[in-house]
């Protein structure tokens, strides 16, 4: 058989395969197990609920809160700011320019810690970076930040400078308490880093 | 044709798979117009860079940190340079010519291939890509661009070859 | 799974000798081919050689099965891979530009390189028309700034435009183009040329 015609029985059949099988749509994981073991022990994307407060108080750019309870949870109440992309449909296309990306810090957040931190392990897991997980999640940041409850008098100090930055924090953010109008500016809010991400799409291609 | 040329359709099928492994390597297809900007670019910054600092065109391929000649494209032509002499040093085809219809005279070739490169050049910038680059890379992915380059180019080259047939045949 | 380098598999320094060996790849490819005659070239259009269709339409559909069936064992992320945008008008008339440029010229910026990688001064030449076309382009950039923008469509698939798949898009590229290939060895045998 000359050549031609082994080239063109070639491409001819694997088109009619190619075009018969299904195409492959699957996400591949990106970090091994044993990477990822190693990441969810350092505990790293896990942040404060005083931080969050901070950083909503400061109207920090850079934040970006994700709510990923159902709808209806989310129409009842959520942090200002926050959009709603529930656990279920986070893999969906349309919300992967919000979770895949390089300019913003994601922190998750759910009633507790369960749904939020399930939520990060799979980005994680894809290779998205940026992604937080909020320590404690609503349940705990109506405890501490909306109603914080006044430390012991035996309390360190430390206790109780906390205990004047969620007052006026609650103040700022709608809570119960009344606190000065202006939350105090907390001295160092300890960032993670947005990590830079690389050009998505492949480097400017074409002529 | 006594020249020894590959088979076409084996050269087809090589072609393609140098273009796949672009993809694979660097996650883009091959290209050549913008090679010849980025000369282009680059010439036109050393000799007048206040006007390419200006140029709503220029501007974006020159300066702080921005070197036009360390692109892909750039050194792929350079290859493409290698493998062309390598090839044409196998075949017994390397020659210094002016490869013309003998119908016509190596000047007149000359001029209307000066003619074809104004037109290519200009046309590649506003194709945003020429046949390597938009019609054979941008097929591969399946553009659309791709496919309407391909059209166009070769469309009109078939409608305008009644006009030139006299250089040619 | 590739593409490797914009995956940071493989560090971006190497990306420029990748280009360099890919490019020595094409070039030896295309010159092996014939390309790097400008007759040959030109023949496509006059019927007494279609080498260019043969070659071209076998590249593209060999690198698009590649990249399917790379896609379909997880060898490559597709979404990873740079598809060229579509801007219309542009890529239209840009594209009736080169193909007056390919007929008159008898190159493309591609072949041109790798016929004047064998000595082929037209080549060389055609290689400095391109550079002033280029130039003239730059220079008048903002008289037609605004149709070079127009008609965007972003990275568009004709596969999506059409509403299916990639694989079949590639099957009915394939069947177009076995057709072409019979006409253009029909017409090869009816307008036969000397050598050249």
């Amino acid at each position: 058989m000359t050549i031609r015609n082994v080239v063109f029985l070639a491409i001819f059949f694997l088109g009619v395969v190619i075009a018969m099988v299904p195409e492959n749509t699957t996400k591949p994981y990106k970090l091994t197990a044993e990477a990822m073991l190693i990441e969810v022990q350092g505990a790293a994307e896990m942040v404060s609920a005083d931080d969050v407060a901070h950083w909503i108080i400061s109207k920090d750019p850079s934040l970006q809160l994700i709510d990923v309870r159902s709808p209806d949870e989310f129409a009842k109440y959520h942090l200002d700011g926050a959009i709603n992309i529930p656990l279920s449909v986070i893999l969906s296309d349309e919300y992967r320019d919000y979770l895949d990306q390089g300019v913003k810090m994601n922190v998750l957040y759910s009633n507790g810690t369960l749904s939020s931190h399930q939520g990060w392990m799979i980005l994680r897991q894809l290779g998205f970076k940026n992604n937080y997980v909020l320590q404690g999640g609503m349940n705990y940041w109506f405890d501490t930040i909306m109603n914080p409850q006044a430390p012991s008098m035996l309390a360190a100090d430390e206790e109780f400078a906390k205990y004047d930055f969620r007052k006026a924090a609650s103040g700022a953010l709608g809570g119960g308490s009344t606190g000065a109008l202006t939350a105090p500016v907390k001295e160092k809010a300890d960032k993670p880093k947005v990590i830079r991400k690389k050009q998505k799409k492949a480097p400017a291609g074409g002529c | 044709m006594k020249t020894n040329y590959m088979n076409p359709y084996l050269a087809g099928v090589l072609l393609g798979l140098v273009l796949l492994m672009a993809f694979f390597f660097s996650g883009r297809g091959l290209g050549a117009s913008g090679a010849a900007k980025s000369v282009v670019v680059s010439a036109v910054e050393v000799v007048a860079p206040q006007h390419t600092a200006n140029s709503p065109y220029y501007s974006k391929y020159v300066g702080e940190g921005k070197t036009p000649l360390k692109g892909w494209l750039v050194f792929e032509m350079m290859g493409v340079l290698v493998g062309g002499f390598l090839s044409g040093a196998l075949s017994g085809r390397l020659n210094w010519k002016i490869e013309h219809f003998p119908g016509i005279t190596a000047n007149r070739r000359l001029v209307f291939a000066a003619m074809g490169g104004i037109l290519f050049g200009f046309g590649s910038q506003l194709g945003r890509g020429c046949t390597s680059g938009s019609a054979l890379t941008g097929m591969a992915v399946l553009s659309v661009a791709g496919f309407v380059s391909m059209m166009a180019i070769f469309g009109t080259a078939f409608a305008m070859a009644y006009f030139l047939r006299k250089n040619w045949i | 799974m590739g593409p490797l380098v914009p995956q940071e598999i493989i560090g971006a320094d190497w990306n420029l000798f990748i280009a360099f060996a890919i490019g020595i790849g094409f070039g030896f490819v295309l010159e092996q081919a014939g390309f790097s005659s400008s007759r040959k070239l030109a023949g496509m259009f006059y019927g007494y050689d279609t080498v260019v269709l043969k070659v071209f339409f076998t590249g593209a559909i060999t690198a698009m099965l590649g990249l399917l069936f790379f896609s379909l064992f997880g060898w490559i992320d597709l979404n990873l891979v740079y598809v060229n945008p579509t801007f219309l008008g542009s890529a239209i008339v840009g594209g009736i530009i080169m193909g007056a440029g390919f007929i008159i010229g008898g190159f493309c910026p591609g072949t041109s390189v790798c016929a004047a990688a064998i000595g082929k001064i037209d080549a060389m030449v055609f290689i400095g028309g391109i550079f002033l076309g280029i130039f003239f382009f730059a220079e008048g950039f903002p008289l037609i700034k605004d149709f070079y923008m127009s008609g965007d469509f972003g990275p568009m698939k004709v596969s999506e435009l059409l509403g299916i798949s990639g694989g079949l898009m590639a099957l009915l590229v394939i069947i177009a183009a076995l057709v072409m290939f019979k006409f253009g060895e029909l017409a090869e045998k009816k307008w036969p040329r000397e050598e050249y």
